[in-house]
């Protein structure tokens, strides 16, 4: 057996699988884009981005995800870091307190955010109280409501992505340039975190892709007024009964965030080596 | 580590085997109710009755009409529903794309005692309604300062911010916005004097929620007071010890319609007649007027005084309900909604 | 000399901890608060104290079947996407194939596209060539949407792994299977397990494959708690949520004293 033999033995299962459980049914779905009354068209892209609303929703979608993922990194690398190098005890705290949001349904999670965000719900409460905003201040059915509830939803992955590849670094790294004189910010800029890139790329991807296409948090925080890309893809699907312009919507949230990720993997890969 | 990992492997595929065993049951029909209070209504009216009558078990997949009728129409080519229930006109579209069969009427008893609204289209695969929601003013009558007798009492700026809206992508929200528009002068051809009102109460801070629970959420913390719903969401509210009271507004009451449809290709045809005759049965009406306060539309439903109160009775009221064009509602959905959209994005 | 870590940063770290601990356990503790809740609705802080949701999820043949068809399939879903994840990600990581960057993004497209276009397209697929889904149909479908998780875990992992391991294995003449198991299989470990990890969360908690791909007898629990939301949104699924957590919270303690997550997670 070769080497190319091994390689294509361990990939096939899952290629396979992927092939027919998920390109056959996907594309058969996306064909559906380009399908009119009469034979192919690209009537359903052109309505799209031939509409200032539609492009808005795209936009927001995007940005959105860009903010929510930094947030994410931004918290997530310090947290693994913390989480790594903390006593043991301390340390499996913080995994479970990492890992309880994950093992809550999405939908129930939401709705804890809505009692607390809504009008008469703590947070907006606390920030009257301490007269900050107006009387009838809800941080429901705004941005930040989605960048919050979508940033605990995700964070989990990230720190969890992060740590898995900050665990397996060399302590004797950081001695070491702890012992020709870094300071510790300095050892933390320049030995651990370029280490720990891998982790952050895999887990910035992971929290940008799964942002950009979730429905339920963005819908049930923003409300129907700020629109999401994956929420108007399912009120095409569920109720307008639309499923080519679903599709047409599918394949330019797909080619968006391809767009967004491949520039992205390219300088990080770069940067890495 | 070697065999712990065999024993996860045979553990593992014989639980994908015991659940992979199909039901296999002679008399069996499968259908779909809205869950929570909804369905343990469906279970008592109409269901267990059916059960125990023919003998026959029913399996119920708890789906709302939206995402049963995406799952009736990609499972085009093998249905697993036999008797389909929507209340967002979705049998319209199901009937035109045959994705329904057309009923017989001879083949129901019970259909001489419909009304005739009920059974209008049931040759072109339109299953008949067998009960209705009346939309109308659904109010705080603690907190609210007075009580809404009219639909332009929504208009009323001492609501403001107190007002709560539904979004169209709801059935019910789409009702009460047609009638909106029509007490502000316009109608099914021109939905854009609705369009403009909307973008005022918006802009006075109503608010615009997508689903049920959302106005429940309203009314218990929100301090909401007025809310243009359904008569039976409001008895839930009140089941949940809300102060939440219905009332018809005085310019007219639209008509939500649940209705019972006949899916297509599906071998237990008489069967799933017999429970859809079941379903429009003066008992099974009455029961469910009891339980959740929907209107009949079996004229022969008795009420007792005190649902009387609560729903749209007798001949006369039911004939006051006002029914918007059901097939001109579903070929400008996809606009209205998108024009919506476009209205209340911020 | 090394100097020390300055105490201004300690003390942020102990404000930044908190802060994070704060956002990521808000609304779990409003929701295991509103579970106690005497009113019918779900509110924080909550009116009264009850057990009433309690008993009232314990006792109900939906909930409770509901949850056995989520563990089943979840549990299932952990082996299979694992596997086939984690072989296709060592395989990937060799860059012997063709176009390995090509094959990363391949096996990551799942999670870009919204899951009702997927869940949608496999029902149209399957109705039309075998008729009713099952059980199966909803395994695929879970394992399919969770391989993406169990790859880039286990990518990010061996990135960091010393490479020449596996040629020293080589020289030193181990045969193909035993460099595979006794080499590369350790080194991905901690991938793996996360993959894993993340699998079994993916499947428990996916509510719109299971919302399509539903049939009799076949309600996984999230759409169980979708369904009760969406019409009688009583605390019954704070209730439910309760649980999973309280759950969660034994598991991980009991995972820790068996096997030690310390150790794990060191490995």
């Amino acid at each position: 057996m070769s080497d190319r033999t091994e390689n294509l033995l361990l990939i096939l299962p899952g290629l396979l699988l992927l092939a027919l459980a998920f390109f056959l049914p996907i594309f058969q779905m996306l064909a559906l884009s380009v399908a009119g009354p009469d034979g192919p068209t690209l009537a359903h892209f052109a309505r799209f981005l031939g509409d200032p609303y539609y492009l808005g929703i795209l936009w927001r979608t995007v940005r959105l995800s860009l903010i929510i993922t930094a947030i994410c990194a931004i918290i997530g690398f310090p947290l693994a870091y913390i989480m790594a190098r903390v006593g043991p005890r301390l340390r499996l705290w913080l995994i479970v307190i990492v890992i309880l949001p994950l093992m809550t349904s999405v939908v129930v999670r939401t709705f804890g955010w809505m009692v607390l965000l809504s009008r008469s719900g703590l947070v907006p409460e606390l920030l009257r109280d301490l007269g900050l905003v107006r009387r009838n201040f809800s941080l429901m059915q705004t941005e930040t409501a989605i960048i919050i509830g979508m940033v605990q939803v995700l964070l989990p992955f990230m720190a969890l992505s992060i740590l898995g590849v900050i665990t397996r670094i060399d302590p004797r790294l950081e001695e070491a340039a702890r012992t020709m004189g870094c300071s510790f910010l300095q050892t933390l800029r320049t030995v651990i975190l370029p280490l720990a890139l891998p982790g952050i790329v895999a887990g910035s991807l992971l929290a940008f892709t799964l942002s950009a296409s979730s429905f339920v948090t963005p819908s049930l925080l923003g409300g129907s007024r700020i629109e999401v890309l994956a929420a108007s893809i399912y009120s095409s699907v569920t109720q307008t009964l639309d499923w080519p312009f679903a599709a047409a919507q599918a394949v330019i949230l797909f080619v968006g965030v391809i767009l967004v990720l491949i520039p992205y993997m390219k300088v990080t890969g770069r940067s890495h080596g | 580590m070697k065999s712990a990992f065999k024993t996860t492997i045979l553990g593992v595929s014989a639980i994908a085997l015991t659940a992979g065993a199909a039901l296999a049951q002679d008399k069996t029909l499968t259908i779909n109710s809205f869950g929570g209070a909804y369905e343990e209504a469906h279970k008592k009216c109409i269901i267990t009755p059916f059960e125990q009558e023919t003998g026959a078990k029913v399996q119920i997949v708890t789906a709302y009409s939206a995402d049963a009728f995406a799952q009736l129409r990609a499972q085009k080519d093998a249905p697993q529903f036999d008797v389909i229930h929507f209340s967002g006109g979705q049998e319209i579209v199901g009937a035109a794309e045959g994705l329904l069969a057309p009923i017989d009427a001879a083949k129901l008893s019970n259909a001489g005692d419909l009304y005739d609204f009920a059974k209008a289209n049931l040759a072109k695969g339109e299953g008949p309604a067998y009960s209705i929601a009346a939309i109308g003013l659904v109010y705080n009558s603690e907190k609210s300062p007075k009580a809404p007798t009219s639909w332009k009492d929504l208009l009323d700026p001492a609501i403001g911010e107190h007002l709560v809206l539904t979004d169209i992508s709801n059935g019910y929200g789409m009702l009460g916005f047609l009638m909106l528009n029509q007490v502000q002068g316009g109608d099914l051809a021109n939905i854009q004097p609705g369009l403009d009102t909307v973008k005022k109460l918006i802009d006075a801070g109503a608010v615009v929620v997508s689903k049920s629970p959302e106005i429940q959420q309203e009314f218990a913390q929100n301090d909401a007071w007025v809310a243009p719903y359904a008569s039976d969401y409001a008895y839930t509210l009140r089941k949940a010890g809300l102060p939440a009271k219905f009332v018809q507004g005085s310019e007219g009451t639209p008509a939500s319609y649940i209705t019972a449809s006949l899916v297509a290709n599906r071998p237990n045809t008489d069967l799933a007649l017999k429970f859809i005759d079941m379903s429009i049965s003066p008992a099974a009406q009455t029961c469910f007027a009891d339980a959740l306060r929907y209107t009949p539309t079996n004229s022969k439903a008795e009420l007792s005084p005190e649902v009387a109160a609560d729903v749209a009775y007798g001949e006369d009221s039911v004939k006051g309900l006002i029914r918007f064009d059901p097939k001109v509602i579903e070929a400008n959905r996809a606009a209205w909604v998108e024009a919506w959209k476009k209205t209340i994005a911020q | 000399m090394v100097r020390a870590v300055p105490t201004w940063l300690r003390a942020a770290s102990v404000v930044f901890l908190i802060l994070t601990a704060l956002i990521l356990l808000a609304p779990l503790v409003v929701v295991a608060g509103a579970s106690f809740s005497a009113s019918q609705f779900v509110q924080f802080p909550p009116d009264g104290l009850s057990l009433e949701w309690y008993r009232k999820v314990l006792s109900s043949p939906e909930y409770l079947s509901a949850g056995w068809t989520s563990l089943k399939i979840a549990l299932l879903v952990t082996v299979s996407a694992t596997l086939t994840g984690g072989a296709a990600a060592i395989a990937i990581h060799r860059r012997q194939l063709p176009g390995s960057q090509v094959l990363s993004a391949v096996f990551l497209s799942p999670l870009v596209l919204p899951t009702i276009i997927y869940a949608i397209g496999m029902l149209m697929l399957w109705s039309s060539l075998f008729g009713p889904v099952n059980f199966l149909t909803l395994w695929l479908g879970h394992t399919v949407v969770a391989i993406p998780y169990v790859i880039r875990t286990t990518l990010a992992v061996l990135s960091e792994s010393d490479p020449f391991l596996e040629e020293a294995a080589r020289t030193m003449g181990a045969r193909r299977l035993q460099r595979l198991w006794l080499v590369v299989v350790p080194q991905c470990t901690p991938g793996l397990a996360a993959g894993a990890f993340f699998a079994f969360n993916v499947s428990f908690d996916e509510a719109v494959l299971s919302l399509f791909l539903r049939k009799p007898g076949l309600t996984t629990l999230p759409v169980q708690i979708y369904g009760q939301l969406e019409f009688s949104p009583d605390p019954s699924v704070a209730a439910v949520s309760t649980i999973m957590i309280a759950i969660t919270v034994i598991l991980i303690f009991g995972i820790d004293r068996l096997l030690g997550i310390r150790n794990f997670a060191e490995t």
